[in-house]
């Protein structure tokens, strides 16, 4: 095996091994857990003999009408349409990914200007070592965070005799890819800025021009903020992960697997991609910060 | 064992490195000096493979050297002069050994382990957090785990820097017991006292260029034209220092106290005629002794030659 794979594998499991010793992990797939079971449990209480009324929960109605404000009244219909376990499985996993990719780009800043990098590097590893360590690690993570989410919304869907749904699969697939891409993003932040507070503010800054960018072509607005959300998202559609989500999420809807799979390739395309850029950019201005 | 052939670092418009030429061979004890901005770490950095030359070659082991050579790289050694213990506070020494040694694919690395931590008087603190370490404690433990995968070449940078006296000694005799097994030895240090004492060659770069490279005492011998004797007399008269500037030997001589300072051409011992000069003026010398020009004398010399040097031709 290359030396710097064999020692990105060793490093990254040791990161791994660090991860599950540290609470964060634990607190934020508990929090996401305990979300995900109140909103089952909100869903099942809104309905009524006509089937699903958001009106008729506090939480739901309001739930329904920020995502309609964001998404429009169609994507949310849709949304609700495949059950409580889909919405829940998203805002269940959400704290989760949030905190291994802001740990991660903290973590890999923070290691970077204490010189544990460069360290590292002295042997027989490189940037590119360091890179896949700690990708492999937040993708080992979030795999695990997604198996215990739907474990446990299994368990809760045997019992409240509800179905998870046939979309709830592909979004479980669709998930890691999203998050594996704004892992792969976390890590370019890290790399090209210094201080691990600029890597977060800038990962911060991406995720959120991205999310814009997303709800903007999901909203039913005026005539210039049409116009601009399209032109923004003309130039940044192809490098954000939710346009690819956003596909997948289509192709279900109208059932074209060709459509979920281009999706689901198209994501784990956009990783590499931003993998491969982090280690050309690494080789290039070199591990020190 | 290490060669460079007209290194060459450049960021943008600044040159750090400017044609350096290194030859190190086998089993030597090298020490790399340089005021701060000299290009030293630059250079090291190149050498370590960390970032790639602007131009010029860098051969180790006979072979060609390139950042990319990672199996080059599991044959050196190297103790950063920072230890970024924050990162690693948690664990304890032998964990952090073994995430090095798992690294290097060290054999049987719990052996190696446990062998390297009795050769430096730590095995009793093997399961003590890093955190808990004194700095010298520190010290050592980096140098075992540069030593972990047996390398050819050991890189040290200021190794000794905020250790006590004790601790000094300890990673002097380190080096010096690992020299004796065959290792290569590369110090990059501003402690010239300490690199005086056990290096058998030394370079000074200043300004991105070498501008001394030898043994140590050529070294001293090329940079310093004249030696001083140091004579201690009872009392010193007036005329004394005129009348010794009259012998066909002395340079220069002065006074000051009860102290004459009599300088010297470098070579042949002049203590005697000296001596015997005082006797016949009626003068009982108290001490007499030669003074030797020291690194950190022949490194300030040397630099600031260079400095003015540069600073003459930058006037031209």
């Amino acid at each position: 095996m290359k030396a710097s794979i064999r020692s990105g594998l060793v490093i990254g499991w040791r990161q791994l091994f660090e991860s599950l010793l540290s609470p964060g992990f634990y607190i934020m797939l508990s929090v996401g857990l305990a979300l995900g079971s109140v909103l089952v449990a909100g869903f099942t209480g809104s309905i009524g003999s006509s089937g699903f009324d958001p009106q008729a929960s506090p939480l739901y109605d309001l739930i329904s009408r920020s995502l309609s404000g964001a998404f429009g009244s169609t994507f949310v219909e849709k949304l609700f349409a495949e059950g409580p376990f889909l919405f829940a499985l998203v805002a269940a996993f959400l704290p989760v990914s949030v905190y291994l990719a802001i740990a991660s780009v903290f973590r890999f800043a923070q290691e970077r200007s204490a010189g544990a990098v460069e360290l590292l590097v002295y042997g027989p590893a490189d940037g590119t070592s360091y890179i896949l360590a700690a990708f492999l690690k937040d993708l080992i993570l979030s795999a695990v965070s997604l198996a215990f989410i739907a474990a446990a919304f299994a368990v809760e869907a045997a019992l409240t005799n509800l179905l998870l749904g046939p979309l709830f699969l592909w979004a479980l697939a669709a998930l890691f890819l999203l998050s594996a891409s704004f892992f792969a993003y976390g890590l370019l932040c890290s790399i090209v800025v210094v201080s691990s507070s600029s890597a977060i503010a800038l990962f911060l800054g991406i995720s959120l021009v991205f999310s814009l960018v997303f709800a903007g072509s999901f909203t039913i607005v005026g005539a210039p903020v049409r116009t601009l959300s399209s032109t923004a998202a003309a130039f940044l559609s192809w490098i954000s992960p939710f346009f690819y989500a956003g596909m997948i999420f289509r192709g279900v809807q109208a059932g074209s697997q060709g459509a979920v799979l281009a999706g689901l390739l198209l994501l784990a395309f956009l990783s590499a991609l931003l993998v491969l850029a982090g280690r050309l950019i690494i080789d290039a201005k070199g591990v020190r910060a | 064992m290490i060669r460079t052939r007209g290194l060459v670092k450049r960021y943008g418009a600044f040159t750090a490195v400017n044609g350096i030429d290194l030859n190190i061979p086998r089993g030597e004890i090298y020490g790399f000096l340089g005021p701060n901005g000299a290009g030293k770490t630059s250079t090291i950095m190149m050498l370590l493979g960390i970032t790639p030359p602007t131009a010029g070659e860098i051969h180790l082991f006979g072979e060609r050297y390139s950042p990319r050579r990672l199996d080059l790289r599991r044959r050196i050694g190297v103790v950063p002069e920072k230890h970024p213990r924050g990162v690693w506070h948690w664990m304890s020494a032998a964990e952090y050994l073994r995430l090095f040694a798992d690294i290097f694919e060290v054999p049987r690395p719990n052996e190696r382990i446990g062998m390297l931590l009795e050769k430096v008087d730590l095995a009793a603190f093997q399961k003590r957090r890093i955190r808990d370490f004194s700095r010298g404690m520190l010290q050592k433990l980096s140098i075992i785990r540069a030593l972990l995968a047996d390398p050819d070449i050991l890189f040290l940078d200021e190794p000794i820097s905020g250790l006590d006296p004790l601790g000094i000694k300890q990673v002097r005799d380190l080096i010096l017991s690992e020299n004796r097994e065959g290792r290569t030895i590369f110090i990059s240090s501003h402690q010239l006292s300490e690199m005086e004492k056990i290096c058998d060659r030394v370079a000074i770069i200043s300004r991105g260029r070498l501008i001394a490279e030898d043994a140590m005492e050529r070294i001293l011998s090329r940079i310093s034209s004249d030696r001083e004797i140091r004579v201690e007399l009872e009392t010193v008269p007036a005329a004394l220092p005129a009348r010794v500037k009259g012998l066909p030997f002395v340079r220069d001589a002065a006074a000051e106290g009860t102290v004459l300072t009599v300088k010297i051409p470098r070579e042949g011992d002049f203590r005697k005629p000296l001596a015997e000069f005082l006797i016949s003026q009626g003068l009982v010398a108290l001490s007499l002794a030669e003074k030797a020009l020291s690194l950190e004398e022949a490194f300030i010399t040397i630099t600031q030659e260079n400095v003015v040097e540069l600073a003459e031709r930058g006037r031209e």
